[in-house]
């Protein structure tokens, strides 16, 4: 009954939908504890933006961009999606790091509005280099006095670690070098 | 209602060695632990990073003090909510916890020396603080036979300030960036060695001593059980049972022993012994906290010929040791005591040293892929009594129990010490030819290196220490408190293996006491 409804389903499909079924093998039985497959969320399908308003948002992208391109067929924040996850981590983090994301871009986009009378979102890199000036400072063990520094240094860590762990970077590398999976052995919850 | 031999408290480290070397002596024994049983087959399975819902980062502000957690462990760490803890304004403690069966030799390094005579006699070589009761020759034996049951590899040097122990041979080579850093340390006379660790990826108590313990239907485990307090027998002054509650059902137990062993881990020992209100005729209970102090990667370096993935197994890769070389013989610097690193190559420095973004920064970054050479410094910590845990009168638990209020603050010798730690560790990275990325000399906050002692001090004197040298209680003489909140001072060696030899020779002498009819 149940196998005619399904094929009475795919008969109304367009051709292209209605490959044949295969032929029905017969079921395991009843007892067997079968392995299922699954997937994530982000394998199926895009985050979305709650966190950061439009402005902060595509100054974050921007940044994103300029902060790892995509290179030599390696995945750079824009194919990693490393923006909207970083919307999503800032968005559950404590109240101070989200204070370090929002002033850090509205200043960003402040100091593109000064220099160069356009949003950051807008910048060219060359026009972007003297704005990420902080970044080429060599690295010292306490962060910078000043804030928009200070935002600089954790969102490059940030969008490197968002990129380096997405699923774009483990499809880039799979088959190229071992250990590039990202494998770890995940400790489930007790009870 | 069942009267137990030995009670033991908790099935880390320490409850794990009472409960193997008791059960070997015949001695019957309940063991409460306040954590879940772990399966290691089915609790853990092999996970992409990129599966992972936080990408690796883990939920954000989940373990506000654990810089160890991350993702794919943070299921592992006791839950900071439910087990809160507080400490003064300004001076984080970064408490550590793991709270299942095993405790946390489910997740330590492994790394296991022995203390020597300049710790167990530290004031007769500067003057300060108190010697323990004990010396290096009492506790040897016990050594003798801790580093064979652990599998501790390693290399004996014969030095005075690491004795030699009963280790598996480490005749493995160094890589080439390793010998030109020990070529390096031997012209600036700073001595150089292989790691010491026990082997396997494990190497635990549920591994290693509680099954055994099990086997010989001497032992059996409640898991699940948050001991509240010790319980005493007013008439007697002995410890007679002890409060707990049911982690999941939040039901109160009461269980009898005849004698205690106490090994719940260093502050929480100390939280029963403090909520029971039993043990402190000294007043010394809780006091004389310490820990030792980790300058994390106090130099990270480049090895200059590995650049570009020219590094190869030849030369990258391994690591090794360098024990206390400060203070040995005479006083030399503006600090007392001293201080070890850990020294590894081959690994890929952070992009944070890199200072670069962009297009400049991947190229940067593959160049630099697997030319790490980095060092982190352990010192010692001076015990002072003025650092101490106490009950905080009003924040319990989530089960209802009091918790820590922990004061510890590092003062001038410990950061004089780091100080002169980050320009030893330059100059022998330099001397190899190595570049330097990054170098500071900021110890992490207290807590962090996962070594806290003291609290429960031993001592010869029942007015100035909680225990004897047996670790055995001043006041409840059926009461052993076997883990590190015993220790008087720490050196700069990792303390696990000590508190297992000492809890192996406590126990030896609580079955011995018992068959003489004196406990
Ligand atoms: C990541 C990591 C790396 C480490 N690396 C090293 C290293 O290389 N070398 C080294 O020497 N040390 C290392 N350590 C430290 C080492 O693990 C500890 O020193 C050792 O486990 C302490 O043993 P313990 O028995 O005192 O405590 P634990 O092993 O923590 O065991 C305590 C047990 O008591 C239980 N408990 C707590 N409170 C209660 C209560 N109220 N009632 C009942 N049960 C209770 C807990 O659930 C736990 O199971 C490391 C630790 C970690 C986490």
């Amino acid at each position: 009954m149940k196998r005619r409804t399904i094929l009475g389903s795919a008969l109304s499909l367009p051709a292209a939908w209605a490959a044949p079924a295969p032929a029905q093998t017969a079921p395991p039985p009843a007892e067997t504890a079968v392995k299922l497959a699954f997937d994530s969320p982000e394998a199926a399908a895009a985050g979305v933006r709650r966190f950061f308003d439009e402005t902060e948002f595509a100054a974050l992208e921007r940044l994103g961009r300029l902060l790892i391109p995509s290179a030599e067929g390696l995945p750079g924040a824009v194919e990693a999606e490393a923006a909207l996850f970083l919307d999503f981590l800032i968005g559950q983090s404590p109240a101070e790091r989200q204070t370090l994301y929002r002033e850090g871009l509205r200043a960003l986009h402040a100091a593109a509005r000064q220099r160069w009378g356009k949003a950051f979102a807008a910048v060219s890199d060359e026009e972007a280099a003297p704005l990420l000036a902080p970044l080429r400072q060599a690295w010292t063990r306490s962060a910078p006095h000043d804030p928009l520094a200070r935002f600089l240094l954790a969102a490059k860590d940030d969008f490197w670690q968002a990129v380096a762990n997405s699923r774009a970077q483990a499809r880039a590398l799979s088959g190229r070098r071992r250990g590039a999976s990202g494998l770890g052995l995940y400790w489930h919850a007790a009870e | 209602m069942e009267l137990h031999d030995v009670l033991i408290i908790g099935s880390g480290a320490t409850g794990g060695m009472a409960a193997y070397t008791l059960t070997r002596l015949g001695v019957k024994c309940l063991m409460l632990d306040a954590g879940p049983p772990v399966d290691l087959e089915k609790d853990r399975s092999l996970r992409p990073v990129s599966d992972l819902p936080y990408r690796g980062f883990g939920q954000p502000g989940r373990f506000p003090h654990v810089t160890q957690a991350n993702e794919f462990n943070a299921n592992v760490w006791a839950d900071e909510k439910q087990n809160p803890y507080t400490y003064d304004a300004g001076a984080p403690y970064y408490w550590v916890r793991i709270r299942k069966i095993g405790g946390k030799t489910l997740l330590w390094g492994r790394a296991s020396w022995r203390l020597s005579d300049y710790e167990f006699k530290c004031r007769d070589h500067d003057g300060f603080g108190d010697n323990w009761p004990i010396s290096y020759q009492e506790l040897a034996p016990y050594y003798d036979r801790v580093e064979p049951l652990f599998r501790v590899a390693g290399r004996n040097e014969g030095w005075p300030q690491m004795p030699d122990g009963n280790l598996l041979p480490d005749d493995s080579r160094d890589s080439g960036s390793v010998q030109r850093f020990i070529a390096s340390a031997k012209r600036l006379g700073v001595p150089t060695t292989k790691p010491r660790r026990a082997t396997g990826t494990l190497a635990s108590s549920v591994n290693l001593l509680l099954p055994e313990a099990l086997a010989s239907g001497h032992l059996r485990i409640v898991p699940n059980a948050i001991v509240r307090e010790i319980t005493l027998d007013r008439a007697t002054g002995l410890a007679n049972g002890a409060h707990f509650v049911d982690r999941r059902s939040k039901r109160d137990f009461h269980v009898r022993a005849k004698v205690i062993v106490l090994g719940a881990s260093c502050l929480e020992s100390t939280r029963i012994l403090l909520n029971s209100g039993i043990a402190n005729s000294s007043g010394v209970l809780g006091h004389y906290l310490f820990d030792q102090f980790y300058v994390k990667n106090v130099v990270q370096c480049v090895v200059p010929e590995a650049r570009g993935g020219k590094g190869g197994r030849s030369l990258m890769g391994g690591g090794g040791y360098i024990p206390r070389f400060r203070n040995l013989a005479k006083r030399e610097k503006d600090f007392i005591r001293g201080y070890a690193y850990d020294f590894g190559s081959g690994h890929t420095p952070h992009p944070r040293y890199v200072p670069l973004y962009g297009e400049a920064l991947r190229k940067e970054m593959q160049e630099l892929e697997g030319a790490g050479f980095a060092m982190t410094t352990m010192g010692e910590v001076l015990p002072r009594r003025e650092n101490h845990v106490r009950i905080h009168p009003g924040v319990r638990d989530a089960w209802g129990i009091p918790v820590l209020h922990i004061t510890q603050r590092y003062t001038e010798n410990e950061f004089r010490m780091a100080r002169d730690s980050m320009e030893v560790a330059e100059q022998l990275c330099r001397g190899a030819g190595f570049e330097i990325l990054g170098k500071h000399a900021e110890p992490v906050p207290p807590g962090e290196s996962i070594h806290e002692l003291g609290t429960c001090r031993m001592g010869a004197d029942p007015r100035t220490s909680v225990l004897n040298r047996y670790n055995q209680s001043h006041d409840v003489k059926n009461l052993f408190v076997v883990d590190g909140s015993a220790f008087v001072s720490g050196g700069v060696q990792n303390p696990t293996l000590t508190m297992l030899a000492l809890t192996m020779r406590a126990c030896e002498y609580l079955v011995e006491q018992k068959k003489r009819g004196e406990l």
